[in-house]
């Protein structure tokens, strides 16, 4: 009964298409920009609704549209499978630069580089480059420095709590960092960690935490995406009048996404760091290999949550301004961890 | 382990034990009835989104989890129009349908509450602590101060269990999982008792999602069942197809779970790959010591009518 093989397979792939459509789907919004505009876009390895790492991104990209004119894409890859087709469908369609937002596109990215020379990859926290993948290294270690100062200073029961998703080295030279800043005001300060193995795992990341609380941290960081937001809400949970229980925000400002209890953000200004490399691409002014953004050049900062500030002792904040000035100017060093393989050749 | 620790570990193990379980239960009478619905994970983000909306739009957790479990039963009816209305193969549906409401919940999710998201906080599912019960020294608080989705598990856990081994209904449900073709022999409608079992496992799964945005989480991210459903699966295995032993090995799952984290904090010098690792190696390991004496429903994720050829 040969017309039972074709109803075996029709359905399948039918469904196979409609939902699976709906997931590249969900991807960017393309628009009618003429042939010669740029075309600039994005791949994350998790959703733009983070409100952290990955919405700072997207936030970038949009920027980008906005300032530039430029023609957008975005791309949401599941599995690393899927890098190297994320990366073919630009490159063969004509794209002039693609942000990889993050550590994990780094070989893929190299991969991509070489099969379409015309083609620019900036890699986020990227370790490896080529002459047409670039790496954008944000020293976010130096805001989430001054971020462990101000757990270090807020801390009653002188225990704090990181919660990570992967540790990958971006993400550890971050809690070193917090470690050392925490410590910076009390050399016996506990410093707890845990990784939970995902990204986007709430209730794991809201287990870990609660972990975490009841062996007495009073405040805790993350360096997670959307899984943060299972952090936040352990922290809103375990707040109280009287002991007041502490979140901080990581990667973007996420001050206003659980105001009452994140007493500030280390953050990377994404969309600036963004604009800034296509603006620099367009002009053909975009260095070759690394590029380095720190507090220096105002991208990565730590920021007080405004609505927390009457609650923060002055003192405190003030050593955290004093230390930011030592870090920009290169009197304080702030740990972090090394992840660039291959150093970019020739001036 | 200090007292105060131990009922911390057990509490935690109870919560991350409860969505595992609900989920499971509905999956074991999915396969009971031949079905391997790998599309679990899809009802499960459906129905963590729609308890989301539910309990925000009516300020209810308890319409929230009804919501969800609507969301969860929708998406089983899209797995069942393919994989048992048009007989389509229930591995490649069942992926489909787990990459599409993963795909859809973001859509819904990113257009209502904007594209870089927020931490939303949900009207949360309390604790509702069961007179005397929850008394009971170390056990007590961690089984019976839990939110009502969880007591719902330990219900139907033997609920399911009778149904299945000392009910006509079970009995034939079983039959369509064996031997279908005798089933349809004996009058028994094959379709619909699969459809019936697929929507129920659905509607589960998204009691299951919902406990986990309003019982455990508190609130809705992207992505958050976070292979949930595929782990329900090898519970499912684990249970040896029995609900109350799978109500068990969602415990259990959920105590390694929880171990970890303690583990993680206590052992700061051992790898926490490894340590994360943990309740899959002793699920494994489970698995290979006991296993053994059970075996899947004999026309588990066969199409029925049987193609030509097979």
């Amino acid at each position: 009964m040969s017309h039972s093989r074709i109803r075996r397979s029709v359905p399948a792939l039918a469904a196979a298409c409609f939902l699976g459509g709906l997931v590249v789907g969900c991807g960017g919004g393309e628009n009618d920009s003429p042939d010669d505009a740029l075309r600039v876009a994005l791949l994350t390895s998790g959703p733009v609704s983070d409100a952290g790492w990955y919405a700072g991104a997207y936030e970038g990209l949009l920027l980008i549209e906005e300032s530039l004119g430029a023609q957008v894409s975005h791309q949401q890859t599941r599995s690393p499978a899927e890098f190297d087709e994320a990366f073919f469908s630009y490159g063969s369609s004509g794209y002039d630069l693609v942000f990889a937002h993050g550590f994990e596109y780094q070989d893929a990215a190299l991969r991509a580089g070489e099969e379409f020379p015309e083609l620019t990859i900036v890699v986020s926290s990227g370790g490896r480059i080529s002459d047409n993948v670039r790496s954008l290294i944000f020293r976010l270690e130096e805001g989430s420095y001054l971020a462990g100062m101000m757990a270090g200073g807020l801390t009653r029961s002188r225990v704090v709590g990181m919660v990570g998703g992967v540790a990958i080295p971006p993400a550890q030279g971050t809690f070193r960092a917090f470690e050392a800043g925490a410590r910076s005001i009390d050399p016996d300060i506990e410093v707890l960690e845990a990784f939970i193995g995902s990204w986007d795992d709430v209730a794991a990341a809201r287990e870990a935490a609660t972990a975490q609380l009841n062996r007495g941290a009073d405040v805790l960081v993350h360096n997670t995406d959307a899984a943060s937001f299972g952090v936040f809400q352990a922290v809103r949970e375990a707040n109280g009048d009287e002991n007041p229980v502490w979140a901080i925000g990581m990667n973007r400002d996420q001050n206003d996404v659980a105001p009452e209890v994140i007493a500030g953000s280390a953050a990377i200004d994404i969309p600036r760091a963004f604009l800034d490399v296509a603006s620099r691409f367009t002009a053909g002014t975009l260095p070759p290999g690394a590029l380095d953004l720190s507090l220096g050049e105002g991208v990565v900062d730590f920021i007080v949550n405004p609505e927390a500030l009457g609650r923060i002792p002055a003192d405190l904040l003030a050593r955290i301004d004093e230390a930011r000035v030592a870090i920009r100017e290169g009197m304080l060093e702030v740990p972090r961890i090394e992840f660039l393989e291959e150093e970019p050749g020739g001036p | 382990m200090d007292a105060a620790a131990l009922q911390a570990f057990l509490e935690a193990s109870v919560r991350l034990g409860a969505p595992l379980a609900l989920a499971a239960l509905g999956e074991t009478i999915s396969e009971r009835a031949g079905v391997i619905n790998i599309g679990l994970e899809g009802s499960i983000i459906g129905g963590a989104l729609g308890g989301a909306l539910g309990a925000l739009l009516t300020g209810s957790p308890g319409a929230g989890v009804l919501a969800g479990a609507m969301a969860g039963t929708a998406i089983a009816g899209v797995f069942a129009l393919f994989a048992i209305t048009l007989n389509a193969d229930q591995i490649i549906v069942g992926t489909a349908v787990t990459l599409g409401g993963l795909g859809i919940t973001g859509v819904v999710y990113q257009s209502v509450f904007g594209a870089t998201g927020t931490a939303l906080t949900l009207p949360t599912l309390p604790a509702l602590p069961l007179p005397g019960l929850s008394a009971l020294p170390a056990l007590g608080p961690a089984l019976f101060s839990q939110a009502w989705t969880t007591y719902l598990a330990y219900l139907l856990a033997p609920a399911l269990w009778y149904y299945l081994f000392r009910t006509r209904w079970g009995l034939e449900l079983r039959a369509v999982g064996e031997e279908p073709t005798a089933a349809d022999a004996a009058g028994i409608r094959v379709r619909r008792t699969r459809v019936l079992a697929v929507l129920g496992a659905g509607f589960l799964a998204g009691i299951a999602g919902a406990h986990l945005a309003l019982a455990h989480a508190g609130t809705f991210a992207e992505g958050m069942s976070a292979g949930r459903g595929f782990i329900a699966i090898a519970v499912v295995v684990l249970g040896r197809w029995n609900p109350l032993l799978v109500l068990l090995a969602s415990l259990f799952f959920g105590a390694a779970s929880a171990l970890q984290f303690e583990l993680q904090a206590v052992f700061a010098n051992v790898p926490y790959q490894l340590l994360l690792a943990f309740p899959y190696l002793l699920t494994l390991a489970a698995l290979a010591g006991w296993i053994g004496r059970s075996r899947a429903p004999a026309a588990l994720a066969r199409p029925w009518p049987p193609r030509s050829g097979e």
